[in-house]
């Protein structure tokens, strides 16, 4: 296979073009003042007390929602894929098709649902029940969050669970092991690189955004992706700003590092 | 039979989760009401006049064709890298991996700016070329991750022994490798697809004047009300999907299975009903997108290129503009004066006329961004009123640069039945009686200004105890605030969600119309009155339409019409004059007398370092 190295050419070029040097320029405000000096004031930016806290809040509400997400997410792709070819590929679309209304007006809708004297607490005064008082909360935040992130736990692992071999289940099944041992020892392993990915895709969308937290935490939460929004856009300063992604990259690297050790260790596990 | 009924019942559960706010969005467009706030009844108009309102058709467009282009290059540009990263060393591999995963792990507004300022430096004009690239290289990765976990699963003893059994690589390639991976790359296309059809920053970022997707028309909208058009196209193209997918897959089983036994004819048929059908819906959105597309790209010399608020002038207007003169419009929103400046001082995209507030003015004269009016263009500037020059000299000393457009002031709205006393000082703002009631501007001039004025300062202060100590009075509020929101006052307000608000006095009259409970006032303390002002730029390519713009606006029958489409009070004396609704004309709220602005000063600019305190305290307050 090694002749297709070719293959990945053009898309090398191209990311170095649009993804190397704009991050560079990045890097370059970063590490400069206003006047182009060199400086690593920006990134020191980090440490203020507020900026601390809005960055932990921002990695805890993102844990909370990836494993929220992932807990969801899990036996969804696994009913899905247990359904008949044609007819779950029609279902999980219907897991992509809310992302056809706009993600702007899909988090407002959830504004005009929770909100005090919305949709949801209409319905449970209606009904006699307490009311859900959890807009302009972190609750609110993660439910959004979920709510729009899910999607990309469901389909990398539903597109590795349906890669199953059935065989392989069945052989588990024959040699005596019950539904549990099958899930664990055979089916979760499997599954790994498709849960790696999906807790890429949630984790970091739901680390750096900074819309949900906006529109359903009341503005009243700040975190680090609100914090870089409003440095460069309320605050116009591109340093600080472009220093505090460099740093909020750093975390996201970590991360990345860990998944694919990780995934370097099951990697090895599961070929046999 | 516990099982399936526990799945049946989770999936169900699930697909509530995910289609409640689809649901509420499509029941609000049949709300004959404009706000979301409040159901006005059913109605089928906003269908109707989406189809009239080209705004939105055209960015409906822009937005599907960049959808489709950005994810068909992106899948082949995907597809190649990750089948190549197969062939790669370990090490590379790993590297080249970790480069293709930047956009998406980078926070998009990085991403964005990044490529804004990458296009900027290579001079490229930011517009659909820019978003394209843009939406491409943040595309591809999702494109290798969901094709690679397939390729790590397919085995290569498959292909090799294609291989061996004769196959060039090529066709083993077609014939074993890519069937096997094919699930993985139409998933690709489709998320790519989608997450260009739902992306707002990126684009936001590397868009020019006068292109919009949906995302970027939303989020100007999103400042005063989403039109409720916007609801009925979004319900329209969700229901088209659902469509196409139910078509696609129709009785998928039966097809399958016995389809050797079929008779042509028959086969022929549900080839029709479940590719050719949709392809044909598909091709007809994309060919409208390119009719309107070569439409748009009518490039007459006359033209005149605007930079306003977001719905900040009757649509109506623009059409008589470019009716009566021949000069073309290109219509672009902002949302703060903030992202604004930027834009302009780049010189990325050269505009023609501008409307930033009074504060931003002042910034813009001192940094040589701004052309001297030739007013001798502009005879009509005699309807404007001599004292908001007057006022004006504050941050246009000579009156050379700027033309009042609109103004007004910061005041309370607050309604009369969720309050116990006459409301006429900030103070109810840190009334504990209030707390979970009390909605808070969300930007940093005009929270300060408010506390500032409260302590008896200048909403100009550069004093650091005196913003320290309006500091540490924002943080005293922050329990008792429900939200720091902006333009969403007005709907939370009209929807009795709470019973203060901080609001500018141009959306107090129209929240009257909706909520005759309201009521507004400026507190006695004073308060922030602005003005907005149209301005040219130092590098305006057409002065002169920008001045025959400019003067057709001061027009009186022109203000008028903007002042009823945004009730935003006018500078143009010669409109006040024309309102018919006297309540209107002689309205405090619109026209103020000038002992209620008495204590009230306009915002200056206060220099950069000052700007990174105040941004530094609102910091402390919203993190607090």
């Amino acid at each position: 296979m090694k002749n297709k190295k070719w293959l990945a050419t053009p898309y090398l070029i191209w990311s170095v073009a649009f993804i190397i040097i704009p991050l560079l320029m990045i890097v370059y405000y970063g590490l400069t003042d206003k006047e182009g000096h060199f400086t690593l004031s920006n990134l020191a930016k980090i440490t203020t007390p507020e900026n601390l806290k809005a960055l932990g809040l921002a990695l805890l509400l993102a844990f909370i929602s990836t494993v929220i997400c992932l807990i969801l997410a899990y036996p969804l792709a696994m009913i899905l894929s247990q359904k008949n070819v044609n007819q779950s590929s029609f279902i999980v679309l219907i897991f992509i098709l809310p992302m056809w209304m706009n993600f702007l007006l899909r988090t407002l809708a959830w504004q005009t649902l929770l909100e005090k004297n919305g949709v949801i607490n209409n319905i449970l005064q209606f009904l006699y029940l307490p009311t859900l008082d959890i807009i302009n909360t972190p609750y609110a935040i993660i439910l959004g969050m979920v709510y729009n992130f899910l999607p990309f736990m469901v389909l990398p692992i539903y597109n590795v669970l349906i890669k199953i071999d059935q065989n392989v289940i069945n052989a588990a099944r024959d040699l005596g092991a019950n539904n549990m041992q099958t899930f664990l020892k055979i089916t979760l392993p499997l599954s790994v690189p498709g849960i790696l990915s999906g807790i890429t895709m949630v984790f970091v969308p739901a680390l750096t955004t900074f819309v949900v937290s906006d529109l359903l935490g009341g503005g009243k939460i700040l975190l680090i992706g609100n914090v870089i929004e409003q440095t460069f856009k309320q605050g116009n300063n591109w340093n600080v700003g472009s220093g505090l992604s460099l740093v909020l990259m750093i975390f996201i690297i970590l991360s990345m590092v860990f998944m694919s050790k990780t995934e370097k260790e099951e990697g090895e596990g599961d070929i046999l | 039979m516990i099982k399936k009924h526990a799945q049946r019942i989770y999936l169900a559960l699930i697909f509530i989760l995910l289609y409640a706010p689809i649901l509420t969005l499509i029941a609000l467009s049949f709300n004959s009401s404009k706000t979301r706030a409040k159901w006005g009844g059913f109605t089928l108009d906003w269908y109707v006049s989406l189809f009239q309102n080209e705004d939105i058709m055209n960015a409906l467009y822009t937005t599907l064709i960049i959808a489709l282009l950005s994810a068909v290059i992106s899948t082949i540009l995907g597809t190649m890298a990750a089948l190549g990263m197969q062939g790669m060393k370990k090490k590379y591999r790993a590297i080249f991996a970790s480069i293709s995963n930047i956009p998406m792990l980078n926070a998009e507004i990085v991403t964005g700016i990044s490529l804004m300022l990458l296009f900027i430096t290579l001079h490229m004009t930011l517009g659909f070329k820019t978003i394209l690239l843009s939406h491409i290289t943040f595309n591809v990765p999702y494109v290798i991750l969901s094709v690679t976990p397939k390729l790590k699963q397919t085995s290569k003893s498959t292909y090799e022994a294609a291989l061996d059994l004769g196959a060039s690589p090529t066709y083993a390639f077609f014939k074993v490798t890519l069937p096997d991976i094919m699930p993985g790359v139409l998933s690709g296309f489709m998320m790519a697809f989608t997450m260009s059809l739902d992306d707002f920053i990126i684009t936001h970022f590397t868009k020019g004047p006068g292109i919009d997707t949906l995302s970027t028309k939303i989020y100007t909208e999103v400042r005063k009300g989403i039109k409720p058009e916007m609801y009925a196209l979004s319900t329209l193209l969700f229901v088209t999907v659902l469509l196409l997918l139910i078509l696609i897959n129709t009785s998928p089983q039966k097809d399958e299975l016995p389809a050797k036994k079929k008779t042509k004819k028959r086969r022929v048929g549900a080839f029709l009903l479940r590719r050719a059908l949709p392809a044909a819906i598909v091709l007809l959105f994309i060919g409208g997108g390119f009719y309107y597309g070569s439409q748009n790209a009518s490039n007459s010399e006359k033209k005149v290129v605007v930079y306003n608020w977001g719905e900040y002038l009757d649509p109506e207007v623009l059409t008589l503009f470019e009716e009566e003169t021949g000069i073309q419009v290109v219509y672009e929103e902002f949302e703060t004066n903030e992202i604004m400046y930027p834009k302009v001082q780049s010189g990325a995209v050269t505009y023609d006329v501008v409307c930033p507030s009074d504060y931003m003015i002042q910034r813009m004269i001192e940094n040589n961004l701004l052309a001297e009016i030739d007013f001798d263009n502009i005879p009509n500037v005699k309807n404007i009123g001599e004292r908001y020059f007057e006022k004006s000299k504050e941050f246009d000393p000579e009156n050379k640069y700027s033309i009042p457009y609109c103004w007004g002031t910061v005041g309370i709205l607050y309604n009369k039945t969720m309050v116990d006393e006459p409301i006429d000082s900030w103070s109810v703002l840190w009334d504990p009686k209030y707390k979970d009631n009390i909605l808070m501007q969300d930007s940093v001039r005009d929270a300060f200004g408010i506390t500032l004025k409260y302590l008896g300062y200048s909403l100009n202060s550069t004093d650091l105890d005196e913003l320290t100590e309006a500091k540490n009075k924002l943080i005293d509020q922050k329990p008792l605030v429900q939200a720091y929101v902006i333009d969403q006052v007005r709907d939370k307000m009209i929807g009795n969600e709470a019973a203060i608000g901080v609001i500018y006095s141009g959306e107090a009259i129209y929240t009257q119309k909706e909520n005759p409970d309201l009521e507004y006032v400026i507190p006695k303390e004073g308060s922030n009155i602005w003005i907005d002002s149209w301005v040219i730029p130092a590098n305006a390519e057409h002065k002169e339409n920008a001045e025959a713009f400019i003067n057709f606006l001061c027009r009186e029958d022109i203000a008028l019409m903007n002042f009823e489409y945004i009730t935003y009070s006018t500078p143009n004396d010669a409109a006040r004059e024309l309102i018919e609704d006297e309540s209107i004309k002689d309205s405090k709220i619109a026209f103020p007398d000038d002992e209620d602005l008495e204590n009230c000063e306009t915002f200056h600019y206060l220099g950069d370092e000052a700007d990174e305190i105040y941004n530094d305290l609102w910091n402390k307050v919203k993190s607090y």
